[in-house]
């Protein structure tokens, strides 16, 4: 099962600073709900988890992500990610990401993603219908988590960014990443999704 | 027993014989929840057994890491393909002449194909230890459409095939494809096309469905080391071939192999076909010496053991201008999966297709099929139908209405015409066949007066001239003809046993009797019916005997139950094993009347002195001389064993008529009447009669409605659980009106054809017309199934029919 998926993310967060967190592989996996990077095997190369808890229902994909290619003048990376799961399923995922700046606010970004991820076996199976849904999810998350992470690095120095993003981030306002990608708020989600899409169409 | 004063009415009334709405003798033990099924069987010692699968649809396999499974408390074995190749039980092989991997051998063909087996203490470790087998795999590119399959560069399947261009029917031309088959004339097809003023033709896709029996497949084999005997509970609907067949896989001699098919909880052919999951089961218990059970799940019931259909269908038909038929011809790309194991008569890879003249005098026709290998599952069994005869009867049926709709004729009008007449019979089809019996005629016309089929066509009228109408309204008819009761061993073997039947009847010296035959129940009813046939045959009441089945050790060979075969094949054994017995009767009570043979008349359950009703013999009276005194020369006992090999098939016919009302706004059909008159020759129990028709209308009813079989790009199954797959309930069954004429077979001993499938192939196309017929003012001459809500609502909208 194929999802592609398409997304623009309007942060209120610089440039340099967004780019500075895509390009490290590391930081930026520690941004994805459920992931994590357990080893580096080259200098392109991750070796690392990925935990999603739907309801009772929990896979661990283990597997490798690679960088593809880093264009630090366009703040563009493309990885590659593949991974399997104990109780039968398994997948890949093609991801390129990029920043772009906002032309009439310094201190803004926005965040270009494009993802064409391929499940397998069960987790495809069952999981088929909730896809698109969840996986869109999983990636909101992901933005939340990586723009408060984004906006706790030191700003660029004397930049209007920096004041406004220092401004906006102080000590006791600490990032609240979600650590593991929770099957009750997934389902939440897409309850209150489609409760507002049920009557927003109306309105 | 009876008093010498009943008349013979009261007698025959006593004995439930033929004819009689015998409530069912299984049914006792059924709703009290007695029936025994493999998976209540529990041995002392039993091993349980799980299977760990692909995730992917195609893919080598680099690495199987068994270490941490077998490290777990309570795991006795896990076992991969490596560990069958010493045995050469590796592969199988198939009942369509392929061989199929039994644990995938390097390589995976199919999403859920089995690549190893765990052995445990029970279940739930089993599970878990299928879990810690590390399997590494290296994917490979996809291929599920037959159509790319047969592209020049389509990806090579089957590397075990490589250079092999020779089948097991005739040449292969690309390395994806399997055989082509054809029956009929080609020449004068194309002659008559050639000549003829209209033509039309049709693409249609019957896609792929599975039987999904309640009873999923499992058995418990059990080898008995110091005895070397193996004894296998199964859920088979042949258990005398699966006998054999392990016989030969295994070198043990089949006098030691013992083949029990218990209670079994529906086959519709899903049970035909021997799986992988069997055959390491048997090896299992023998390398262990310890019973060994293995039950599939739902899921894996529908992702791996045998789909039904599959076949992408192009028909053609020429025809006059006022609408007689002149020819047809049809291709068809038919999907088998990974594996050809199609369960077919061996040379018969396309089954009985060639039926698809139907109910119609053709004078030419052609069929040619094509089978090709995808990443599938295999299988191609005959869900609830003789073989390929529902692809045949849909694809002739529709053919017949898109005719019908481009000469602006009538369904049921275009049908009369070109039915094959009542004085025609026995009649030679196009194809070959000789059909035995049939009115056609009368059958439609009692249907069309009964559902006043004129007043629904003005209704339809009425409301398709209103714009308003919130329904569209759809009449669909079908006049069908099967084949059944495979089959004549002259054309009908598998793995070259012919495909006859048998039956073994002892009458014991107090009267009653027992009754053993080749085949098996799976909801048939045959410990009801069959009995009811010896009943009739002996004048035996049919409470006294008993009717026993799917022990191979006791029972007679047969070749089992599917195909509408167990009627046409196994009662006509019975009748002529009781004929027999019969016969046997009249020299014993000649010899107690001392009267010559010729002397005595049958009367329902006694032989009588001719113009004497005071001097007689009943059943009973001469079972139990035939144990005490029987007249010299003549052996004692009362038994008598016949192996039946049918002349010809048997040909069932069936006019169904449906009317539909589909929801302009959302497309939810409601199916408003459903009207099914059947003729399946003489009938043995109406009750059970009435039953099997209820079924197989329901059945047919998921088929055409919403079972169906989605696979993603990758190879993944997209509904292999009841949550997808359309089982339906009371809930959503519509409500089913029946009726028969009765057209005996001539060739049959009792005259019987065959039912429990009829209703089942004759109603799919009967609801497809229905849809398509509440479209046709539209200029739609046709949709696929299944007709979903979802589906239809599309059609509504792409048509203008939306509200």
């Amino acid at each position: 099962m194929e999802v592609k998926l398409d997304k623009q993310y309007p942060l209120d967060v610089d440039a340099d600073r967004a780019w500075a967190l895509l390009s490290d592989l590391k930081a930026t996996a520690g941004c994805m709900p459920g992931a994590e990077i357990l080893e580096q095997l080259s200098d392109t190369s991750y070796k690392g988890t990925v935990k999603v808890k739907v309801g009772p229902a929990v896979a661990q994909f283990g597997g490798t992500v690679d960088v593809v290619e880093t264009n630090t003048e366009n703040r563009t990376v493309v990885l590659r990610g593949k991974g399997a799961d104990k109780g039968g399923s398994s997948a890949s995922m093609d991801l390129s990401a990029a920043i772009v700046a906002d032309p009439t606010n310094p201190a803004h970004c926005v965040l270009n993603g494009s993802a064409a991820v391929i499940v397998n076996g069960k987790f495809a199976q069952f999981g088929g219908r909730m896809m698109v849904q969840v996986s869109e999810m999983i990636l909101g998350q992901f933005v939340e988590n990586f723009r408060q992470t984004a906006l706790t690095l030191p700003a660029p120095a004397g930049s209007a960014a920096g004041q406004s993003g220092a401004a906006s981030t102080n000590a006791s306002d600490a990032p609240k990443i979600a650590k593991e990608i929770n099957g009750l708020a997934i389902f939440w989600q897409l309850i209150k999704g489609w409760w507002q899409g049920l009557f927003g169409s109306r309105g | 027993m009876n008093a010498p004063t009943d008349t013979a009415e009261a007698r025959e009334l006593a004995l439930a014989g033929m004819g009689a709405s015998r409530l069912r003798k299984e049914d006792a033990r059924f709703i009290q929840g007695k029936g025994n099924y493999v998976d209540d069987l529990k041995l002392p010692g039993m091993l349980h057994m799980d299977i760990v699968r692909a995730p992917v649809a195609h893919a080598r396999i680099k690495k199987i890491n068994k270490e941490a499974a077998l490290a777990m408390p309570g795991v006795h074995a896990v076992l991969t393909a490596d560990d069958l190749k010493p045995l050469k039980l590796h592969w199988m092989p198939t009942l369509a002449g392929d061989v199929a991997a039994v644990l995938a051998d390097e390589k995976v063909h199919f999403q859920m194909q089995e690549v190893a087996i765990v052995i445990a203490d029970d279940r739930y470790i089993a599970a878990d230890a299928v879990e810690a087998v590390e399997v590494e795999y290296e994917e490979l590119p996809v291929v599920m459409d037959p159509f790319e399959a047969l592209k020049p560069d389509a990806p090579v399947l089957r590397e075990d095939l490589a250079g092999k261009t020779e089948g097991a029917h005739g040449k292969r031309e690309h390395h994806n494809h399997i055989f082509t088959w054809e029956a009929g004339d080609k020449a004068a097809a194309d002659a008559a096309f050639d000549a003829a003023p209209v033509k039309v033709s049709q693409h249609m896709y019957y896609p792929r469905v599975h039987p999904c029996p309640l009873e999923t497949c499992g058995c418990v084999a059990n080898f008995d080391p110091i005895r070397g005997e193996l004894t296998t509970h199964i859920t088979s609907q042949a258990p005398h071939v699966v006998r054999t067949v392990v016989s030969l896989l295994s070198g043990i001699p089949e006098s030691k192999v013992r083949i029990i098919s218990p209670d079994i909880g529906g086959g519709f052919g899903n049970k035909v076909g021997i799986y992988p999951g069997y055959v390491c089961a048997i090896v299992a218990s023998i390398v262990l010496g310890r019973p060994v059970k293995w039950v599939e799940d739902r899921i894996e019931n529908i992702s791996s053991t045998a789909f039904a259909r599959d076949y992408h269908m192009d028909g053609e038909l020429a025809a006059t201008s006022d609408g007689k038929i002149l020819g047809l011809r049809v291709n068809v790309v038919a999907d088998h999966g990974a594996f050809d194991a199609c369960a077919d008569p061996t040379k018969f890879p396309a089954g009985l297709f060639h039926i698809c003249s139907g109910s119609y005098d053709v004078p030419a026709a052609h069929a040619s099929v094509k089978g090709v290998y995808t990443n599938k599952a295999p299988g191609g069994v005959a869900y609830r139908c003789s073989f390929r005869v529902t692809e045949a009867v849909y694809l002739i049926e529709r053919m017949v209405d898109v005719l019908a709709q481009k000469l602006g004729m009538d369904k049921a009008e275009i049908r009369a015409k070109n039915f094959i007449k009542k004085e025609q019979f026995p009649y030679t089809s196009a194809f070959g066949f000789e059909y035995d019996s049939g009115d056609y005629h009368t059958a439609l016309q009692k249907v069309l007066d009964a559902v006043d089929y004129k007043g629904l066509r003005a209704e339809q009228a009425a409301k398709r001239a209103d714009p308003n109408s919130p329904t569209l309204m759809g009449i669909g008819l079908v006049t069908f003809t099967e084949v059944v009761g495979a089959g004549p061993s002259k054309m009908c073997d598998i793995l070259g046993v012919g495909m006859f039947d048998s039956c073994e009847i002892r009458v014991h010296p107090t009267g009653s009797a027992i009754a053993r035959m080749g085949t098996i129940t799976q909801g048939q009813g045959h410990q009801t019916t069959y009995a009811q046939i010896i009943a009739t045959e002996l004048g035996i009441p049919s409470e006294v005997i008993q009717v026993e089945e799917g022990d191979t050790s006791t029972a007679p060979y047969g070749l089992g139950t599917y195909g509408s075969r167990s009627t046409p094949v196994a009662g006509a054994a019975i009748a002529l094993a009781a004929r027999k017995i019969h016969a046997k009767a009249k020299k014993i009570a000649a010899h107690l009347l001392e009267v010559n043979e010729g002397d005595l008349d049958w009367e329902v359950d006694r032989f009588k002195v001719k113009g004497d009703d005071a001097k007689f013999k009943t059943m009973a009276e001469i079972s139990w001389a035939a144990y005490n005194q029987p007249p010299e020369g003549l052996e004692p006992g009362l038994e008598a064993v016949h192996y039946y090999d049918p002349p010809n098939f048997t040909y069932p016919f069936g006019i169904y008529l449906c009317v539909v009302d589909i929801d302009r706004a959302t497309g939810e059909t409601k199916i408003r009447r459903f009207y099914a008159l059947d003729d399946c020759g003489t009938r043995i129990n109406p009750m059970i009669i009435e039953g099997q028709i209820h079924g197989g209308l329901t059945e047919g009813f998921a088929v055409a409605m919403g079972q169906q079989m989605p696979f993603d790009a990758q190879g993944n199954l997209m509904g292999n659980t009841l949550m997808d797959y359309f089982l339906p309930t009371a809930v959503e069954t519509p409500k089913w009106e029946t009726d028969f004429t009765v057209t005996p077979s001539p060739h049959h001993p009792i005259g019987a054809k065959g039912v429990a499938e009829s209703p089942h192939v004759g109603s799919i196309p009967t609801f497809t017309s229905a849809i398509v017929d509440a479209f046709s003012h539209l200029g739609v001459t046709h949709l696929d199934m299944p007709h979903s809500s979802y589906r239809l609502w599309k059609s509504l909208r792409e048509h203008g029919a939306a509200l």
